[in-house]
């Protein structure tokens, strides 16, 4: 075994999406439902840290490592990969097709399948593959697994941390009850847990680089690729609603307790306490010890 | 004729998990409506103890795979042997159940993927009923389909219920929330009458490209959170481990009373696991829940918002919690927290004089 196998570069993929910003009053009507098309959008939290975990991956690797982000998405997500290019990502794809609306988690993964095997076979097999754990709109966690199942890559789900080392990815995970450590072998598809560390600012030489690429078409051909179903080769009938094999078939609201929380602030502690506890004085008695 | 229900049982340390027999339970309510057999896939090593629980909860028929490989849950090794029998089968199951847990999740999507049929996430209520299509672009579908999967989850922030069905094609699939649903009474039932089938294990060299090194798990002991009245739960807020003294106070001060946890506070080692609550601890339903320094996380809501009463204390007037919780004190837990054990004591005082 060669001793700088270490430091073999590494051909790494991370899958971000664009999602509903849920965090501003914008978009958010009054029962709490998303107006999609009036709510901001942001990068979906969790692929922060899919994004962290591709950064540190590269720093593992050779000094040729690369990573490429891809999004599947509206015209408008090149939003996202433009922060991607600012956080030193670099080079990133958007796939973007109007048949590809009213996708579910199966055809998601298989569109977004057929976009990363276009780009192996074009930039050469993936040593690693990095998803958030979930998104905050679709809320599965299914994206990630569903891709590994089409592509054949080794699945860890649930990343709190990891290092790699001849050809082996060292992780630990969450599941029920505790940890676990792995070994997994390359390639692999890592689900990131919003346990592990969180993304580094943008230095200022990205966000240089972001301005630079946002005004050269030539820059945006170069880091912006941009690509539709035929493209990559993907068969319509698999994506968007004709490959989607679930439906919402109705939507109601719920209650959720609180939902309209009663806030008791800007008073001295004892005031606090004593507004809460006489409100629920029946319950808070009911349960005393006496 | 329906297809089965099939549920995967999950184990940990070769004892069925709670979520399972949760979903045998609810399983064998859809089964009645389709007149179809409740089934429970058991993989592991050693498991034939697990049969009569599995049972009493109502299965009417066993599949189980022993393995030492299938001792601990692994991606690859427990996708084969699920895959390998169910290719075998004429019919495929009507619906495919698991927990929405890490294992769940995990396997659930690699199950869908492979039979490229639907799979509904984090589910909290599961009915059998008609549906439908009437038009649309893709008119293959249009159709009456009288007996479907209805899974019902919450959507948007957890505001919205969305039923999401996949009639098309069986299994019909979905991951269930844990706690959710109740634990079955016990089934009369002798084991002769159920079916019990091995389930062959034929694993390949590609199933072992992940290794367990190690497992960080800590028994969850005496300690049961989730029978609590009163859980009075800590977060990374707290600040240290000292904090959960003064929680312990306040617990003190009610009857059937106990404190909880954050992951957080769990991780960084100020209190144990089995008090942690949320998606991979425990889900409670006490009458009154007080949540000291926690920010009201997904993974930590998911396991309490059913609590009757949540008051939540927390320094930032924005922190997540405060959009569910019943009260929202913004303060120090460190001043506001002292002062509710004085003035419950006083209350206490009070009860007793009059
Ligand atoms: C797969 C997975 C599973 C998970 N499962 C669980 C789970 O089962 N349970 C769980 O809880 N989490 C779980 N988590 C973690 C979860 O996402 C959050 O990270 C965690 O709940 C946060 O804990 P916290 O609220 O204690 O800490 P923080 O998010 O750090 O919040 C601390 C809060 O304390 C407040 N605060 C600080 N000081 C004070 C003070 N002096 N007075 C008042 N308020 C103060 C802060 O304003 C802040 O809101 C899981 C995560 C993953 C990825
Ligand atoms: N449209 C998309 N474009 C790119 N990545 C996605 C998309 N949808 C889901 N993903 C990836 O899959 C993960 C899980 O998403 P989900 O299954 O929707 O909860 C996300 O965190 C992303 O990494």
């Amino acid at each position: 075994m060669s001793s700088n196998f270490n430091n073999k570069d590494l051909n790494i993929y991370v899958l971000i999406k664009q999602v509903p910003d849920t965090r501003s009053k914008a978009g958010v009507n009054a029962d709490g439902t998303i107006d999609r098309a009036k709510a901001g959008k942001m990068l979906n939290p969790f692929d922060a840290f899919a994004m962290e975990a591709a950064l540190n991956a590269k720093a593992m690797g050779g000094p040729n490592s690369r990573i490429t982000a891809v999004t599947m998405g509206p015209p408008p997500a090149v939003d996202i990969l433009y922060q991607a290019l600012g956080h030193g990502i670099d080079n990133t794809c958007i796939l973007s097709d109007r048949k590809l609306a009213a996708s579910d988690t199966l055809a998601t993964a298989y569109a977004l399948s057929m976009t990363l095997k276009y780009l192996f076979k074009r930039d050469g097999n993936p040593d690693l593959v990095f998803c958030g754990l979930q998104t905050t709109d679709g809320d599965t966690a299914q994206v990630g697994p569903e891709i590994c199942e089409r592509l054949d890559l080794t699945q860890v789900t649930y990343v709190e941390d990891f290092k790699i080392e001849n050809n082996i990815v060292h992780a630990r995970k969450v599941i029920e009850g505790g940890a676990m450590e792995v070994e997994a072998q390359l390639p692999a598809l890592l689900t990131v847990a919003n346990s592990y560390k969180k993304l580094k600012f943008k230095t200022l030489r990205g966000a240089k680089f972001v301005q630079e690429v946002k005004r050269s078409e030539k820059l945006q051909k170069e880091f912006l690729e941009v690509v539709d179903l035929a493209q990559v080769g993907a068969d319509d009938a698999q994506c968007g609603l004709a490959g989607s094999p679930t439906i919402v078939s109705m939507t109601w609201k719920i209650g959720t307790v609180g939902g309209n929380c009663k806030m008791h602030q800007g008073k001295s502690a004892l005031e606090l306490v004593s507004e809460v506890l006489s409100a629920e004085s029946n319950l808070v008695k009911e349960f005393l010890k006496v | 004729m329906a297809g089965e229900v099939l549920i995967v049982a999950e184990q940990i340390h070769g004892v069925i998990a709670k979520v399972t027999l949760e979903l045998l339970g609810e399983g064998r309510k859809l089964a009645d409506k389709l007149g179809s057999p409740l089934s429970c896939f058991i993989l592991g090593h050693n498991m034939d103890s697990q049969i009569q629980r599995v049972i009493e909860a109502g299965a009417d028929k066993i599949y189980i795979a022993d393995h030492p490989e299938l001792a601990e849950y692994k991606t690859l090794p427990y996708r084969r042997v699920i895959l390998d029998e169910l290719d075998t089968w004429k019919t495929p199951p009507h619906t495919l159940l698991m927990g929405s847990t890490t294992t769940g999740r995990d396997l659930a999507p690699r199950i869908a993927a492979y039979f490229q049929t639907g799979l509904t996430a984090d589910t909290i209520e599961l009915d059998i009923g008609p549906y439908e299509h009437k038009a649309g672009t893709d008119k293959s579908k249009i159709g009456y389909f009288p007996e479907c999967l209805y899974a019902n989850r919450p959507s948007f922030g957890e505001s919205l219920k969305a039923r999401i069905l996949g009639p098309w094609k069986d299994p019909q699939m979905a991951t269930i929330r844990p706690g959710v649903f109740q634990l079955p009474a016990k089934v009369e039932k002798d084991q002769a009458s159920v079916e019990i089938k091995k389930i062959a294990v034929n694993l390949k060299e590609e199933d072992f490209r992940v290794k367990i090194a190690k497992i960080l798990r800590e028994e969850s002991t005496k300690v049961d959170i989730s029978e609590a009245d009163v859980i009075v739960a800590g977060g990374f807020g707290l600040g240290s481990q000292e904090g959960f003294k003064l929680l312990e106070e306040l617990a003190s001060c009610f009857n059937n009373a106990v404190v909880g946890a954050s992951r957080k506070a769990v991780d960084v080692g100020w209190i144990s696991y089995p008090y942690q609550v949320g998606q991979t601890g425990k889900t409670v339903r006490p009458k009154l829940y007080i949540a000291c320094g926690i920010s009201g996380a997904l993974q930590h809501r998911v396991g309490m918002q059913k609590s009757d009463c949540i008051i939540a204390i927390n320094k930032d007037p924005d922190a997540p919690i405060f959009s569910f919780a019943t009260h929202g004190i913004v303060g120090d837990i460190y001043q506001v927290i002292p002062e509710m054990i004085k003035q419950v004591k006083a209350l206490n005082r009070q009860t007793v004089s009059v």
